[in-house]
């Protein structure tokens, strides 16, 4: 066939008409495709790590009844497009779109590929085909704050985020909630990177931020990079995310958040395969065992372990919630008031900063 | 044994225009045995990353509307390096284009009428010309570099981005994600294929490239470019100002740098996000020069480093290659490009040392 444009139009036209003509019933499978893309490389040792960690799993208790496919480093925008109309043209059946920015991109091309089941990571747009999960990270962040409250000698923190999203607000406000239950004076500084993964741009943030005289440091960034930084310049210590980091900063790893994708990922392709699939909008956390502690490390005294197990045994068994109030915000106003819990949706839609957050720039 | 590089009294022709071929093939050879040795499909990598998009129709879409920008912001490079201005900035001047056409699309949010688009396409190229203006004015002004200040201006014009889209220009409905809210219908770059997302900026720049090869070749301004780079003082003879090159240089080149930045905002982006910079204005450096800084090689280069781009991602998807690959086919075809032209003007000569006298 010549490349006329003629042609061009003819082919074209017909390929994207091709998947509007099945049916939007899933049927049940013998073998089921997955596709997975990532925002960074399954090598950061962090959040693309771990989801890529979640594709194993996948792998492990399917065998042969999975076939897994993924690409890395997808930026967030319109390339995300294309690798989603890639996978699904590569006949995966289902496709986990696993960082915040590819939304747009998922409601764009699940509607031209209706016979395919759309996850979105993280986010908030859901369709006839499009499934939202999450994680409640931030009760890990919950823990992670107890032991900065305790082990700090400055009372003061630093926290690397991504872009002031309510996911990464919500982890802020957490973390510094629960240090200020144990040290009400503690307060923490936010630095936004604008990036999920630039090693050098967290490093930058971390360095900055520690001649400003944090001890502790939290990320909400896909690498080590700012816990290295923790170790180089010896400060009391940081946290993994995503993954567990201990081996990038041995001494300095207080403990992690480790993000457990596997059940998850596996529970949507047994349903994918069972023709039973339907879009969800699971927030699981620490009880369902999709986020989970790391070990303490070894500078973390016995008493520190013990209020931080509490803190999460008791978000496991539903008696303590971070955000009960009372929370003011950082202007000093009220927002929950004592013995109110805040909503999914409250929390979903977070937007402002507790006591003890100094205002991002 | 020594080697030196003799000038060539005259350069080959046919070289000239076989080296990008070359280096393309060349890419292709080495890139198969080098991925082979580490133990992947190295032929499967070079049929998937350069042959699978132009064999599957279903990928067309994807290399036009990934080559547009490129073709765009290289024609208007291989335009400045012709006259050897080194306008490094491409980047910023698109990033700036893009703002410029969002703040107009914003400005006329929920307006309908035809002249949206046209406006913010003006506002665009203007906002990519103002940018490329400050590297002209520090050059001809105070003789700073312009491969300096143009690139260093990238930097902060993606910071400008990030001012903006967190705080005066924040999606209301956004969920707190510092981006600006979708572009109402009138803003959209529509779709020219039905059914497909090739949208007006893949023949717009088709267009560039042709009226842009018109203009170098027969008009004087592209003969004024021409000589000033290729004999600088010829041309002051002839009286060219040096300082009206240097002008006309940036501020075309950051005129279409613009003008796809602000295609690329009203197409596929249809808002400002945190990642509308995708390092178009670096990759089209490649393209200006793979192209042989000519328009016409330029539509073509725009072309071949597409396809480098969506075969990567069928690469990482058939045969499980690394997103990193990619820049490495990307570098090896700038690597063995510039190896080609210096062997084009210069002959490698072997130095044959002279005896020492009374030695032996």
């Amino acid at each position: 066939m010549t490349l006329s444009r003629r042609n061009f139009v003819k082919v074209g036209g017909a390929a994207m008409a091709l998947p509007l003509l099945g049916t939007s019933a899933f049927a049940q499978l013998e073998k089921v495709k997955v596709g997975f893309i990532y925002v960074g490389t399954i090598n950061d040792n962090g959040y693309n790590y771990a989801h890529n960690q979640g594709r194993l799993y996948v792998e492990e208790h399917l065998g042969d009844k999975v076939e897994t496919i993924y690409v890395e480093n997808v930026p967030e925008g319109p390339d995300c497009e294309r690798v989603l109309r890639e996978l699904a043209q590569q006949g995966c059946q289902l496709i986990f779109a696993t960082s915040f920015g590819f939304g747009d991109s998922v409601v764009k091309v699940a509607p031209q590929f209706p016979d395919v089941a759309f996850e979105h990571a993280t986010g908030y747009m859901s369709g006839p085909n499009i499934g939202l999960y999450n994680a409640r990270f931030y009760e890990g962040r919950a823990v992670c704050g107890t032991i900065a409250g305790h082990m700090s000698e400055t009372g003061k923190y630093g926290y690397i985020g991504s872009f002031p999203i309510p996911e990464v607000v919500m982890g802020i406000n957490a973390f510094v909630l629960a240090a200020r239950k144990v040290n009400p004076e503690a307060t923490i500084k936010p630095v936004y990177i604008s990036t999920w993964n630039d090693p050098a741009k967290e490093a930058d943030a971390a360095r900055a931020m520690i001649d400003q005289g944090i001890d502790v440091i939290a990320q909400h960034t896909d690498g080590p990079a700012a816990l290295q930084v923790a170790a180089e310049r010896g400060i009391v210590g940081g946290f993994g995310q995503g993954a567990d980091m201990s081996a990038f900063a041995p001494e300095t790893q207080l403990t992690a958040i480790i993000d457990h994708w596997g059940p998850h990922y596996l529970a949507s392709a047994e349903a994918v395969l069972a023709g039973t699939w339907t879009p969800g909008n699971t927030w699981e956390g620490l009880k369902e065992d999709v986020v989970q502690m790391g070990p303490y490390g070894a500078k973390v005294p016995e008493d520190v372990r013990a209020a931080a197990d509490a803190v999460k045994n008791g978000q496991i068994d539903g008696s303590f919630h971070i955000f009960t109030g009372p929370i003011n915000d950082n202007t000093g106003v009220e927002r929950v008031a004592a013995g109110v819990t805040m909503t999914d949706a409250e929390l979903l839609s977070m937007d402002w900063y507790v006591e003890g957050v100094e205002q991002p720039a | 044994m020594q080697f030196r590089l003799e000038k060539r009294r005259e350069p080959s022709q046919f070289m000239l225009y076989a080296t990008p071929v070359a280096a393309v093939a060349l890419t292709m050879i080495v890139g198969a045995i080098i991925f082979s040795l580490i133990g992947y499909d190295g032929l499967g990598a070079v049929r998937e990353i350069f042959l699978t998009p132009l064999t599957n129709a279903y990928k067309w879409q994807d290399l036009g509307v990934k080559a547009a920008p490129l073709i765009i912001i290289g024609v208007g490079l291989s335009i400045a390096y012709r006259a050897n201005v080194w306008n490094i900035g491409a980047e910023g001047q698109y990033i700036m284009g893009g703002l410029a056409g969002t703040g107009i699309a914003l400005l006329t949010y929920g307006m309908t009428g035809w002249w949206v688009l046209p406006l913010m396409v003006l506002a665009g190229v203007l906002g990519g010309m103002a940018y490329a203006a400050i590297p002209a004015l520090l050059k001809t002004r105070l003789n700073v570099n312009e491969i300096l200040t143009s690139l260093m201006l990238t930097y902060a014009s993606v910071q400008l981005i990030y001012y903006l889209i967190r705080a005066p220009w924040k999606d209301p409905m956004g969920m707190g994600f510092p981006q600006t809210r979708l572009f109402s219908e009138a803003a959209r770059l529509p779709t020219i294929i039905p059914g497909t997302i090739v949208h007006l900026g893949v023949p717009i720049a088709i267009v560039v490239g042709l009226v842009a090869w018109f203009i170098m070749t027969k008009s004087v301004f592209g003969y004024r470019m021409r000589v000033v780079g290729a004999a600088p003082h010829a041309a002051r003879y002839g009286g060219f100002s040096e300082h009206k090159t240097i002008w006309l240089a940036l501020l075309v080149s950051g005129a279409l740098a613009g003008l796809a930045g602000v295609l690329e905002v009203a197409g596929p982006f249809q808002r400002m996000v945190p990642g509308f910079p995708t390092n178009y204005g670096f990759t089209a450096i490649i393209v200006a020069f793979l192209g042989r800084l000519n328009p016409l090689g330029v539509i073509i280069a725009g072309i071949v480093l597409a396809i480098t781009f969506v075969g990567g991602e069928v690469a990482q998807t058939t045969i499980g290659l690394p997103n990193a690959a990619t820049g490495i086919f990307q570098a090896m075809m700038l690597f063995f490009l510039l190896a080609g032209d210096i062997l084009i003007k210069y002959r490698v000569r072997r130095v044959v040392p002279q005896p020492q006298a009374g030695a032996a």
